[in-house]
């Protein structure tokens, strides 16, 4: 019996403190190794960056992550920062190998995309869309 | 009325009523205000103080007139229908429109809201990363906030977060008061364990697909707050989806049953807070010395949490919501608030009167920034 | 592989709470100890593996055979997997369903030591609407190496709740467990239901 009623008081006492600590816990629970967006869910990290005339393109690392280990099929995610041209049509070396792998146009007025693969790893086009700073695309690769 | 019955009763004077009111309107003013009252802005000051007043004259009325639920309901309904509009608006405002589109998605910039938090587990434990598309800190409904807002509520209220905090259920606990008398009434008790097949299914597909399916596919209050704009067959079905099951779970069943459908039979979070339950220190508890089995608790209960024979056993299940609503029904008084451990009769007031403060302070406050941003615009409208 | 895995995860659970109840008694019946369970239960759960196999080829080639067009392929897998889901979710709902199991044949196996065996085979043979969905699966995936990999994803999920047999025992409320299992099998069910569905419409609309 006394051990609930404790319990209760705890509770109320944490409830009364809960909003006005709340700035400071959810900074402190963000710091949480667990805490930081999946690859998959904000593109992955960032490998190479090219500025162009108006605007510039952002080529992020390869994301192949599953729950346990690497999926063999993933995606690189590429974006256009900027003021956008019309039609954009882009040679694309994601591997960082020397040779390129993929060409995307894109006519934007249109959001029409062609993608041309010049590496057997990449597939389709998995997303393509506008966004608050420009153009953003998924294209689907093998690993 | 009976002398034991009048000794049990939660009614209180008009002054005691005050007094018990103060500390709540104390904090809720200063928190309300940040500490530093702003009265520069005339719409503003006025949606303050009347959302502040509002509430504080709910928390005054559950006092004074002894009754819980149909006040909380006031509350609770009112945070749902604001919490919708306030989503919307924040949508329109920044995207012009109330669907979003893979852009959003791409930019991290969705809202986070508590129902997401069962599809978070594995991904984190297993990826050491989080699968929902929004901000960790910082910006509109950040998911370290939220998360952390409802961690503290559960452990505290347990699954008492489904009828004073959540911001949805709201909706079908209004639909659920619709009628006087449900058209449904036989219904199969096994389908309350349905919230944990749900969980099952969208904790793995979540964790496999290292996306919150629930929020993709199955979401019943996107049909009220946001979904993904529709450009093709699967756009189509996911919307076809979201509004069928708002309409058959949130609407029609609600009204039909005068259950909380979707909360009973759906969500995945309810069957996380049902286990939550198991660690609050407050809950219903059943006075077998005054109850004489007339069972109107059983038909009250909008969440299938009690049956006849937990009330033959004297003890209310763990799917409770510690709504109230069987203690206002109970015509002997013979169910009320309780402590872990304390034998049910004793030290009723005070367990009451403690739940009662830390669960309307965490609703109050919670609620209070979409029900000022909803006032204010409809003092804007006249102004 | 994935939805397989899930669907094997969804319905693994009534397919234990319903057969389990005459697997178990079988596996235990007259063992010494953990050991002799652990090799039987591996044994059940080997041949339940090849019996997948060989599936997933005879399904894989039956399907080249039958489904000669990409949009005959749309059609025909839409409508199956729209049949054998709603099949699923009727299991799933029905009242009237009797926890029958396939395996009770096994009354009539006199050898001891093939009862594993046997289960395995009578238990992976139960043509269950999960299984014709993955049948259905695996006939119409591109390469042979997919189809195999539905079955083992398939095979995963099912088997994930055989390990824990040893204990079987010591699960209490096993009927909630059921309850939560077979609602979890009917969930599964509308998600194939809507899948067979998109692929149907897909056939129309770009076939
Ligand atoms: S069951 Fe889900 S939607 Fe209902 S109140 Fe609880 S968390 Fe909210
Ligand atoms: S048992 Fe009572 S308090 Fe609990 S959910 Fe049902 S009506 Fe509400």
């Amino acid at each position: 019996m006394t051990a609930g009623l404790i319990w209760a008081l705890c509770c109320l006492i944490v409830m009364i403190m809960l909003y006005f600590a709340l700035g400071g816990l959810s900074e402190g629970f963000a710091k949480l190794p667990f805490m930081k967006l999946n690859p998959n869910t904000n593109g992955g990290e960032l490998a190479q960056q090219v500025v162009m005339d108006n605007c510039t393109l952002m080529i992020r690392k390869p994301v192949f992550d599953g729950l346990l280990r690497e999926r063999n099929k993933g995606f690189v995610q590429i974006e256009w920062k900027g003021d956008l041209p019309g039609k954009i049509n882009d040679t694309i070396d994601y591997n960082m190998d020397s040779s390129p792998d993929f060409v995307i146009g894109i006519i934007v007025p249109e959001n029409q995309v062609n993608l041309v693969a010049l590496n057997p790893k990449v597939r389709d086009v998995g997303i393509s869309t506008s966004t608050s700073y420009g153009w953003a695309a998924r294209i689907n690769i093998d690993k | 009325m009976d002398e034991a019955i009048k000794n049990l009763t939660m009614r209180k004077s008009f002054g005691k009523s005050m007094l018990y009111t103060l500390p709540m309107f104390l904090l809720t003013f200063i928190l309300m205000t940040g500490g530093r009252p702003d009265f520069s802005d005339r719409s503003g000051t006025i949606a303050l103080l009347t959302t502040f007043l509002g509430l504080n004259i709910l928390y005054f009325l559950m006092h004074y007139t002894g009754k819980t639920d149909k006040l909380r309901a006031i509350l609770f309904i009112v945070f749902a229908l604001t919490l919708s509009f306030t989503l919307i608006k924040n949508t329109i405002d920044i995207r012009q429109t109330m669907t979003y589109s893979q852009g959003d998605i791409l930019e991290c910039n969705m809202p986070f809201c508590h129902l997401v938090i069962p599809m978070l587990i594995l991904p984190a434990a297993f990826t050491q990363s989080i699968i929902y598309p929004g901000s960790i800190l910082g910006g509109f409904a950040s998911i370290s906030a939220m998360v952390v807002l409802w961690l503290a509520a559960s452990v505290i209220l347990g699954r008492g977060f489904c009828s004073w905090g959540c911001f949805y259920g709201g909706w079908d606990d209004g639909f659920s008061r619709f009628r006087k008398k449900p058209a449904i009434r036989k219904i199969s008790d096994s389908w309350k364990w349905m919230p944990f097949a749900v969980l099952l299914m969208v904790a793995l597909t979540s964790a496999l697909a290292l996306t919150p399916t629930y929020c993709d596919w199955m979401c019943p209050f996107k049909a009220v707050t946001e979904f993904e704009e529709v450009t093709g067959i699967e756009s189509a079905a996911k919307a076809g989806i979201f509004i069928s099951l708002f309409g058959g779970f949130v609407v029609v069943l609600p009204v039909l049953t005068k259950k909380r459908t979707q909360c009973s039979y759906l969500c995945p979070l309810g069957a996380i807070n049902t286990l939550s339950n198991k660690v609050s220190p407050f809950i219903v508890k059943i006075d077998k010395q005054i109850c004489n089995d007339c069972y109107k608790c059983v038909q009250a209960c909008p969440m299938f949490a009690l049956t006849n024979d937990d009330v033959k056993k004297g003890s209310v299940s763990i799917f409770c919501t510690k709504c109230g609503k069987c203690i206002d029904a109970c015509p002997k008084q013979a169910i009320h608030y309780g402590i872990v451990g304390v034998p049910a009769n004793r030290m009723v007031k005070f367990s009451r009167n403690i739940f009662l403060f830390v669960s309307f302070l965490f609703i109050a406050i919670f609620a209070s920034g979409s029900i000022i941003t909803v006032v204010k615009s409809f003092v804007n409208l006249f102004i | 592989m994935l939805d397989s895995f899930i669907l094997g995860l969804s319905s693994g659970s009534t397919c234990l709470f319903t057969c389990g109840m005459v697997i178990f008694p079988y596996l235990m019946a007259g063992t010494a100890g953990t050991r002799k369970i652990i090799t039987d239960l591996s044994l059940f759960l080997l041949t339940r593996f090849l019996v997948y196999f060989i599936l997933a080829t005879l399904a894989f080639y039956f399907g080249k055979v039958i489904f000669t067009s990409p949009v005959f392929r749309n059609y025909i897998s839409g409508i199956l997997y729209m049949l054998f889901s709603g099949m699923l979710i009727w299991y799933a709902i029905s009242r009237s369903r009797k926890p029958d199991c396939p395996a009770k044949i096994v009354e009539t196996v006199h050898n001891r030591k093939l009862v594993p065996v046997f289960l395995g085979v009578v238990n992976s043979l139960g043509f269950c609407p999960a299984l014709m969905l993955i049948l259905t699966k695996s006939a119409t995936e591109g390469t042979i190496v997919q189809s195999y990999l539905a079955f083992l994803g398939f095979f995963a999920g099912t088997a994930l709740y055989f390990i824990p047999v040893p204990l079987a025992g010591k699960i209490r409320r096993k009927k909630v467990f059921e309850t939560i299992g077979v609602m979890a099998t009917g969930i599964a069910g509308i998600i194939f239901m809507i899948k067979g569905l998109t692929s149907l419409i897909g056939g129309i609309i770009y076939g």
